[in-house]
């Protein structure tokens, strides 16, 4: 049987006083907003895998130390640092967009026409320091596999044989392992994965310029596809936020041991929430994710980002990721070392040759309790684009008195009255939470019965009259009844 | 006259909860919804049906007779499980393969078959034959979640589903030595913790396959023992195929490859062939015709 499915292993860290690989700022407007996301660029093709870590480290570097479990023993050149700002990009190319589009007034001849894009949820911060490395000591059942000094970090490869030696030796020389993280150390012993360590070489740090910790590109090859998690759940009362940016050959990939779930696109929600949106799309987020029974992978965008092709979006918020991007996260099917056997070893043969590449967001929130395994992927032949996209529509001015434009500022009440009903179901926040920020938002010159401001008691009566129903719940439950009632009927139960 | 005796049929209960599950991913796990997909399985498997009644069977004039008519309308119900199978499972962009799922899914029924049983669950072997040959397929282990609820569900609707065709056997054969498998493999030898190990057993794709693909009582052995060996086999290789090789889906994948040793088997070990009427009223007419090859799915 053709082997279908496969991945790798790969990440996290534990250390001292900090965490894991990554983080990014969403907004700094709600202080329920999480300000910690790690990143992470997945390439696979066949059995071969490339994994870049964020590296979001504040903080003195000497403080600083990852621990990734790994498949194999890697070698000096599967090891590189890259330029963060690849990370920076990605995430501007992919992240949730607001579009708003222009009504026509109906009572003057056509002015113009006009779709204009914006908005995206936010920026990822980076900064951060660098330092030293303890001396490395033996025993506790430990084995050096590999030591490398990789751009401004020591790099070592460990082989353990039991949880506590490891846990002994990482502690002596200064890795902090959470007690969360505790747990899986055996488990990934004896699943034979190594520990590919990593500090700040101060010396080498100093030769650059650059005050930043680069992001670490490691690549392997191993059937499976997979983060592993665990590791970095380190003080497990918190949420996590993870996003995975995935480039194939094939088409998306999505997670096979947890729920894949789209994220709500294409709604039309109000005008205000153009001045919030990072706001509003972590409400949405947050909602969604508690919908979801807080156990799921959310998909927030899928494109064909194939060199070759025109379109890469649709609108595009920020510049597509390059050829130059693309080789830089790791694609290296694009120039291909027909010297290296490797790669051709390990390719899928049904896509051989081919140059396509696809990308895929997913995004993560997890803690201890929702999240009990490492994720694990597949990549899929999906080759549909998705985007996480939200409308807002900016309604026309000027003089409604024609007939037509009579009907329009009816229509346009009506439409907002939906916008702001679909505001509060995106975001399971009430109306009231909305008032603010709606009343804020002076619009002189929209019609006195079509503003929010107008519209908003009359929603806010709406909402309280109806209470949450459940109504597929409800027919689900009639259609199982029903069933029961027809078999009983029948004589079959 | 014809309600009663199809309401005894065990496939009605069959299509009833493979509705309810659909519409449980649709509407509660917002599974994207592919209308198109679902109506090309539906319209490819009834069509292809037709079609293999026509030419396999003598009475040409198919909708003309009573008896041709009769036998097609009786197969309904198998085709719609199968159909319902691929809409469940199957996921593809292109409306070729999804055609040529549901066709070798039926086709399969008319194509490989011993003493009147076929070798291969349909829904299964569309899967496989899509996903191998045009590679433009692939199933969602995840889809389901882990959600405790459809664990309970699933478990409660199997549980009448088999027990009306008397094969839980199977199910039960199939599920406690993967479970056992998994129990030592994830905490005995490597140490998981507990919640480690539930998760990968409470995977609604794997509870379906064990209560409505495993148990198809036209593609498993007639005699009982020959059952729990057939079924402890799958669990096996299956949890090889996964644990070490990381196949996703290896259950479906190692029950189409077990599926030919049915026949072996049933040779080895006589037992009552399966029919999915044997309780009904002999219908005086049509029942050989029935018996021979119609009732399948």
């Amino acid at each position: 049987m053709k082997q279908k499915i496969i991945i790798i292993a790969a990440i996290f860290m534990a250390s001292p006083l900090l965490y894991s690989f990554c983080g990014f700022y969403v907004s700094k407007a709600d202080a329920t907003l999480k300000n910690k996301t790690s990143q992470v660029i997945l390439v696979r093709d066949g059995n071969r895998n490339v994994i870049t870590m964020y590296n979001d480290f504040k903080g003195d570097s000497k403080d600083f130390a990852m621990v990734v479990p790994v498949p194999v023993v890697l070698q000096k050149n599967d090891i590189k640092v890259i330029d963060q700002s690849l990370f920076q990009r990605l995430n501007d190319y992919s992240a949730p967009r607001l579009v708003e589009y222009y009504d026509e007034n109906p009572c003057e001849p056509k002015r113009y026409y006009d779709k204009a894009i914006s908005g995206k949820v936010a920026g990822v911060s980076l900064n951060e320091k660098a330092s030293n490395l303890d001396e490395v000591r033996k025993d506790y059942g430990v084995k050096v596999e590999a030591q490398y000094i990789v751009g401004e970090y020591d790099i070592l490869i460990l082989s353990a044989k039991e949880s506590s030696g490891l846990k002994d030796w990482l502690t002596i020389n200064g890795y902090k392992i959470p007690k969360a993280a505790e747990e899986v150390l055996d488990p990934y012993i004896k699943s034979n994965l190594k520990f590919f360590v990593v500090k700040v070489n101060e010396a080498e740090k100093k030769k650059l310029s650059s005050n930043f910790l680069r992001p670490i590109q490691i690549s392997f090859t191993s059937p499976k596809f997979m983060l592993p998690i665990r590791l970095g759940m380190a003080n497990a009362d918190g949420d996590q936020d993870l996003i995975v940016y995935a480039f194939t050959r094939k088409g998306r990939i999505e997670c096979t041991n947890y729920r894949n779930v789209n994220m709500p696109t294409g709604n039309n929600i109000p005008l205000f929430v153009q001045k919030n949106f990072g706001n509003f799309y972590n409400n949405l987020f947050t909602h969604q994710w508690h919908t979801e029974n807080d156990n799921v992978s959310f998909l927030e965008y899928a494109w064909d980002v194939t060199p070759a092709n025109f379109y890469h979006c649709d609108p595009c918020i920020a510049t597509a990721p390059s050829e130059y991007d693309i080789v830089q996260a790791g694609v290296w099917w694009l120039h291909q070392d027909w010297n290296d056997y490797r790669d051709i070893d390990n390719e899928d043969p049904s896509t051989m040759g081919n140059k396509n590449v696809h990308f895929t967001r997913l995004h993560f929130r997890y803690n201890r309790n929702s999240f009990a395994q490492d994720l694990q992927f597949q990549v899929t032949p999906n080759t549909e684009t998705f985007q996480a996209r939200y409308v807002i529509t900016h309604p026309a001015t000027g003089n409604f008195t024609c007939d037509a434009g009579v009907k329009y500022i009816d229509d346009l009440r009506k439409r907002r009255k939906k916008e702001l009903f679909e505001l509060t179901n995106l975001t399971g926040k009430g109306i009231d939470n909305w008032q603010d920020v709606a009343n804020e938002n002076v619009e002189n010159e929209v019609n006195n019965r079509a503003q929010y401001a107008s519209i908003l008691p009359e929603v806010q009566q709406l909402e309280n009259d109806s209470k949450q129903s459940k109504k597929p719940l409800f027919f689900l439950g009639l259609l199982a009844i029903g069933s029961a009632i027809v078999l009983k009927y029948k004589g079959m139960i | 006259m014809m309600q009663p005796i199809l309401f005894k049929d065990a496939r009605y209960f069959q299509i009833t909860f493979q509705i309810i599950f659909l519409s449980y991913g649709l509407m509660y796990l917002h599974w994207q919804s592919y209308w198109w997909l679902y109506t090309a399985y539906v319209i490819t498997s009834i069509t292809t049906q037709l079609f293999f009644e026509i030419v396999s069977k003598k009475h040409k004039s198919l909708l003309l007779s009573k008896i041709g008519w009769h036998n097609f309308t009786c197969s309904l119900p198998s085709v719609f499980i199968s159909a319902l199978g691929l809409c469940l499972l199957l996921k593809t962009n292109h409306l070729y393969v999804a055609i040529f799922a549901a066709f070798v899914s039926i086709a399969s029924k008319f194509v490989f078959k011993i003493n009147g049983k076929h070798i291969f669950n349909p829904s299964a072997i569309g899967i496989v034959a899509a996903i191998f040959l045009t590679d433009k397929a692939w199933i969602s282990p995840g889809q389901w979640g882990s959600g405790i609820v459809i664990l309970f569900a699933t478990i409660c609707f199997g549980s009448i589903i088999v027990t009306k065709v008397q094969k839980l056997d199977v199910s039960i054969a199939f599920l406690a030595s993967f479970a056992i498998l998994l129990f030592i493999r994830q905490v005995v030898f490597l140490g998981w913790p507990l919640d480690f190990f539930i998760q990968s057993l409470s995977t609604g794709s794997l509870l379906l396959f064990s209560f409505f693909m495993i148990t198809d009582p036209k593609t498993t052995p007639n005699h009982f023992m020959a059952r729990v060996v057939w079924s402890i086999l799958i669990a096996a290789i299956a949890f090889y195929l996964m644990v070490f090789k990381f196949i996703q889906g290896a259950s479906i994948f190692t029950l189409v490859c077990m599926q030919p040793l049915v026949p072996l088997l049933d040779y080895l070990l006589k037992g009552k062939t399966f029919n999915w009427q044997y309780q009904q009223a002999p219908m005086i007419n049509t029942t050989r015709t029935i018996n021979s090859s119609t009732i399948q799915f």
